[in-house]
């Protein structure tokens, strides 16, 4: 043992804990400054400032983050952390004040960094987002198929009106892709099936027992599989440094407190406003169209479920006079399990964890049917669930198209001249 | 012809449509592309070296459940397992003369018994595409070298006893060389194009990716667990909260505004409300008991709706109000699972046991998605106010769509509108024995035809 045995805490070693948590903390974050920037940054050293912009704004930039940071200056990059930062709630003034071309402020980004730190398990998340995917992944969840376009790209609207013959040719279009992405789909599906099949037992791992494309083409593809290992190995030492970092992360907020109270404290909000925020704009960053859009739906419910109820308490009103005392208890009964239920369901979306079984994309896996003790969610399974979200949309269109023939039917009787050509009976 | 701004509108949310529909396009072409190569033959200098096989012959067609290797399988592995030895050793001074010969070049010069060329050409042909100039291939199979020793060549290890068993077999006509290959130099070694379909259940991964592999899986679940806290956790946790309620009240800045995650929470509400209406609407109550407890539910449901209007309608107040000098960014993409989606990965499977299992998944993922930007297009137009309706007929498996497209005039303007003035209507009709009513031009004002809806 010899006199390194530690009876009280070794004062080197605690200086060392923070340098050492900020290491970790640099190691698993993607595109992350050396410490000694982060060091810099209480300072408010200039140097510090474009680095830990460009930190933010790969933390804050959903996947892609490689392509896009080579996109964006480092002004737009600044701007568009702080639009971002604003949209999440960031409390501090001082973000935005600062300059937009992320020459200074290494105080405050530390702080921002800091604070979206506290808010979650933000090295976590990003070290899901960039997971080597091993297998072939399928999402299953409810969550849309389609990636919302992104920034919208700016186009060139055509003046004046739109011919309509356009809108016919660009549903036509639409529904031309659609029919290409089913064909394709089930072409894929087929290969996939075959790929898994023939490579059955090759795998080390028995749970999953074949070889996925990507483990097959490493396989073909020697260069591509030194590739994909380098990939394996980054994020296994990120992931190592994850760890170590919530290990030591302690020290790291006890050292920002200081960092926090060496700055000024922010004024009240100041009152003229350094920029007119654009009309149509809701201030999170959320176009009032949005808003608009999901109170109408609100209020489309709403009256759906007045409609439905007003009927039903007629029924039932009508229906009650036969039942006697033991009827009561049973009312009872019901109210609170009904309570229950409508509980459950707005925990549901309150806490942010709509579904039963875990998100994400999961790997398939090719197998015997209902072997029993096998973990993972059954595609018979999943296809239950699709057929009822997929019932429910149906509803949804059928039930909009029926207010706009309604709508139509109106106008047709007020006004013979307008051609009305329904589609033929199905 | 149609007014512009709503027109504008509706052409800007079909070319996002569009533009959705090509990224899933682009991404589905992607893996075409990587599994029809992997399921054609494989390039022949990726092959394995040309070792010498012999080993039971095998004819079934699929990689089955492993046979136990007979005894004399046993003897025939063990001279295999010399001889290949004895390759690995003179492949390795052959990898250091020259990296990157093909595989049937690295025969005609060496003079190792493994790649000996006297072997007669043979009665088979093989299976796939044959590196040009040589002669023809046999129709051998050969198991995997351990190739650690030689970069550039594929990772590929030898598989053990009860292995070698597996395996599809050569459905090639070997008949008249099975005899010859029991002796390991009897095999000449130009390279036969390897396929997945005869050779896959061969295959293994390399010892470096699997140790990665394994890693990696064994840190996920680390980290994972770490979460579940522990002393260490619940200390930080505390500091964590401090350090945010101090950011907060050295800002200054009134606590409640809006944020994008909470207009997220109402629009999940808003969703899950609507599917419990339609359960509670479209379920049969049996008896009375049923019969309460849908109208209850569904009064349930009337005020949490209410609620969440009313929610709404104070974030919008103070939304609207100017809110001071944040500038206006690009929408961010929205992450697939949006907000509900789990910080941490852990491995989840997805299960099927057959081709058409997935291919109805899948497809049935399509129709959702699909359904999706149908409603999403439905309710838009409306928007714009109620100028174009969009009447979608459906769109079924298989079948042609139908979509008619009416264009009726602004209320507004309704009233004063005679039949003078332009009003048109067109339709846009499928394919299928509808094109009678396909209108190619806005017909002038007059009528032309005139329909009552049925």
């Amino acid at each position: 043992m010899g006199r390194r045995r530690r009876r009280q805490p070794d004062p080197a070693d605690a200086a060392r804990a923070l340098p050492e948590a900020i290491a970790a903390l640099s190691r698993t974050l993607p595109a992350a400054p050396s410490p000694e920037i982060f060091r810099r940054a209480k300072f408010d050293r200039p140097e510090a400032a474009p680095a830990l912009w460009r930190l933010l704004f790969h933390v804050l930039s959903p996947l892609s983050a490689d392509s896009a940071s080579v996109s964006f200056t480092l002004e737009a990059q600044v701007r568009w952390v702080k639009s971002v930062l604003h949209s999440q709630g960031y409390p501090r003034l001082a973000l935005v004040q600062l300059q937009d071309d992320g020459s200074q402020g290494g105080r405050e980004l530390l702080l921002a960094l800091a604070w979206l730190l506290a808010r979650g398990p933000l090295p976590e998340r990003l070290l899901t987002q960039s997971h080597v995917r091993l297998g072939d992944e399928m999402p299953v969840c409810e969550c849309e198929a389609l990636a919302s376009p992104g920034p919208p790209a700016p186009r060139v609207e055509a003046e004046g009106s739109v011919d309509i013959r356009h809108l016919q040719w660009l549903m036509g279009k639409l529904q031309l892709r659609w029919r290409n992405l089913m064909a394709g789909q089930q072409e894929q599906c087929a290969l996939l099936g075959k790929i898994h099949s023939y490579t059955r037992g090759c795998h080390s791992d028995r749970s999953l027992g074949h070889l996925s494309v990507t483990e097959t083409e490493l396989l073909r593809d020697p260069e591509g599989g030194r590739q994909l290992l380098q990939r394996l190995e980054t994020e296994n030492a990120r992931l190592e440094a994850a760890l170590e970092w919530r290990h030591r992360e302690l020290v790291f907020w006890r050292w920002m407190d200081t960092v926090l109270d060496t700055c000024p404290l922010e004024a009240s909000p100041p009152t003229f406003l350094p920029r007119i925020p654009e009309p149509g704009a809701g201030a999170a960053g959320l176009p009032v169209r949005e808003l608009q859009a999901l109170q109408e739906e609100l209020q489309a419910l709403q009256e759906e479920l007045r409609k439905a109820v007003e009927a039903r308490r007629a029924a039932w009103q009508a229906a009650v006079g036969g039942h006697g005392p033991e009827w009561r208890a049973a009312r009872r009964a019901l109210q609170v399990a009904v309570a229950q239920d409508l509980a459950a369901l707005q925990w549901a979306w309150e806490q942010g964890k709509g579904q039963a079984r875990p998100h994400g994309p999961r790997r398939l896996v090719r197998t015997e049917a209902r072997v029993p003790g096998r973990l993972g969610l059954w595609a018979t399974e999943a296809t239950e669930a699709l057929r009822a979200r997929e019932a429910c949309l149906e509803a949804m269109l059928h039930q909009l198209q029926g207010q706009c023939r309604q709508e139509l039917a109106r106008l047709v009787g007020v006004r013979p001249g307008l051609i009305w050509v329904p589609p033929p009976a199905r | 012809m149609l007014p512009a701004e709503c027109s504008r509108r509706l052409v800007a949310e079909l070319r996002d449509a569009l533009d959705s529909c090509a990224e899933l396009q682009r991404q589905l072409e992607q893996s075409l592309r990587v599994s029809r190569r992997l399921l054609r033959a494989w390039e022949p200098a990726e092959t394995p070296a040309p070792e010498p096989t012999p080993g039971p012959e095998i004819n079934e067609e699929a990689p089955s459940s492993a046979c136990p290797p007979s005894p004399q399988d046993l003897k025939e592995l063990e001279l295999l397992t010399q001889a290949l030895e004895k390759a690995v050793r003179v492949r390795k001074g052959l990898s250091k003369a020259g990296e990157g010969v093909k595989a049937h070049s690295l025969k005609s010069g060496s003079t190792s018994p493994a790649t000996r060329a006297s072997a007669p050409p043979s009665t088979s042909h093989c299976a796939g595409s044959c590196a040009p100039g040589t002669k023809p291939p046999r129709g051998i199979r050969h198991p995997w070298v351990p190739a650690k020793d030689l970069p550039g060549r594929r990772l590929l290890l030898v598989g053990d006893g009860a292995h070698m068993g597996k395996g599809a077999g050569a459905n090639k006509p070997e008949a008249g060389l099975r005899d010859q290959q029991i002796i390991p130099q009897a095999a000449p070694p130009v390279p036969e194009a390897f396929t997945l379909k005869d050779k896959g259940a061969l295959l293994r991964l390399p010892e470096a990716f699997r140790k990665a592999a394994s890693r990696n899986a064994r840190l996920w679940a680390q980290l994972s667990s770490m979460q579940t806290g522990d002393s260490v956790d619940a200390a930080a946790a505390t500091a964590k909260t401090q350090f945010l309620q101090k950011m907060q009240t050295a800002a200054g800045q009134p606590g409640s505004r809006l944020s994008s995650a909470e207009v997220g929470r109402l629009q999940k509400a808003c969703s899950l409300l609507r599917l419990r209406m339609r359960e509670e609407l479209t379920a049969d109550p049996k008896d009375w008991t049923q019969e309460y407890r849908s109208l209850l539910t569904l009064e349930g449901l009337q005020a949490l709706v209410g609620q969440c209007l009313h929610r709404l309608q104070e974030l919008r107040s103070v939304v609207e109000q100017p809110q001071g000098p944040w500038p206006e960014g690009p929408p961010r993409a929205a992450s697939p699972c949006g907000g509900g989606a789990d910080p941490m990965w852990s491995p989840q499977l997805l299960l099927y046991s057959s081709t058409e299992e997935l291919q109805t998944l899948a497809a049935l993922r399509l129709r959702v998605a699909m359904l999706d930007q149908q409603v999403h297009l439905e309710k838009v137009l409306p928007d714009s106010g109620a100028w174009v309706t969009v009447c979608s007929g459906g769109v079924g498996h298989g079948e042609d769509s139908r979509l008619s497209l009416l264009v009726q005039p602004p209320r507004s303007t309704r009233e004063g509108v005679d039949e003078g003035t332009c009003e048109c209507a067109g339709a846009l009709g499928g394919g299928g024995g509808t094109g009678a009513w396909c209108l190619d031009s806005c017909p002038r004002l007059g009528p032309l035809k005139c329909t009552r809806p049925p």
